[in-house]
């Protein structure tokens, strides 16, 4: 399923702490409406570049892109120092 | 919740037992059932699991926690189609300066499924300064 919130913490040498809860959703919405605007140049690229075929290449990028951004959800990610701190978790 | 379960969480919650301990004795009683539920074809494992914790003793304190679903491993591995040829080349090059004779070209989709699917075996245990765990979660 498609990961509709990012919580993001990152903590610095300097001491300061940034926490995010970010609606990712947002995000995919516009990558969404960017990789539809694309899809014809991306075609015409396929079109073009048949006889060599690295435009068809391109056009792979889009279910594999969706695959990724599908399975994102659950990743977890937290690595902590003394000093510093990078927490990300898709849900 | 069964009631072994529960006795376990009592026992972790009492300070009876490590985190570690409680882990491998839920593991303990989740494996049998799983093993029952079908025989022969285990299912795919969730997720990786990557632990890195200071050792004892150590004073380093960097601590990793890093869960990564597996349709994510999986769907992140296709884009190894992407590699270009001269990288491939040159990844070749490199396993045969260290010896290790081993084509990138060969390798197939079905090949990256049947490596993904057994790493459900995959135990990395390895204790230093620093405690690191590799592990597959069901």
């Amino acid at each position: 399923m498609l990961p509709m919130m990012l919580k993001m913490r990152v903590a610095g040498e300097s001491g300061k702490r940034f926490s995010l809860i970010f609606p990712v959703i947002l995000v995919w919405i516009i990558l969404f409406a960017l990789l539809l605007a694309l899809l014809p140049l991306v075609l015409l690229a396929a079109i073009l570049t048949c006889p060599w075929g690295p435009g068809f290449r391109l056009l792979a990028i889009y279910p594999l892109l969706i695959a990724v951004l599908f399975n994102l959800s659950g990743l977890h990610i937290d690595i902590q120092d003394a000093r510093h701190e990078l927490y990300l978790h898709f849900s | 919740m069964s009631e072994e379960r529960k006795k376990i969480l009592e026992m972790l919650a009492a300070g009876k037992i490590t985190v570690e301990e409680s882990e491998k004795l839920l593991a303990a009683i989740s494996a049998p059932e799983t093993e029952t539920a079908e025989p022969g074809a285990r299912p795919p494992f969730k997720y990786l699991r990557v632990l890195v914790e200071p050792g004892p003793g150590s004073e380093n304190p960097e601590r990793v926690n890093i869960r990564v679903p597996y349709k994510l491993i999986r769907a992140g591995l296709k884009w190894a189609s992407f590699i270009p040829k001269d990288a491939q080349e040159k990844v070749n090059e490199a396993l045969q300066e260290k010896g290790i004779n081993f084509d990138f070209n060969r390798i197939k989709p079905e090949d990256i499924e049947e490596l993904v699917s057994q790493l459900n075996d995959l135990t990395v245990e390895v204790e230093g300064k620093e405690k690191v765990r590799i592990f597959c979660e069901t």
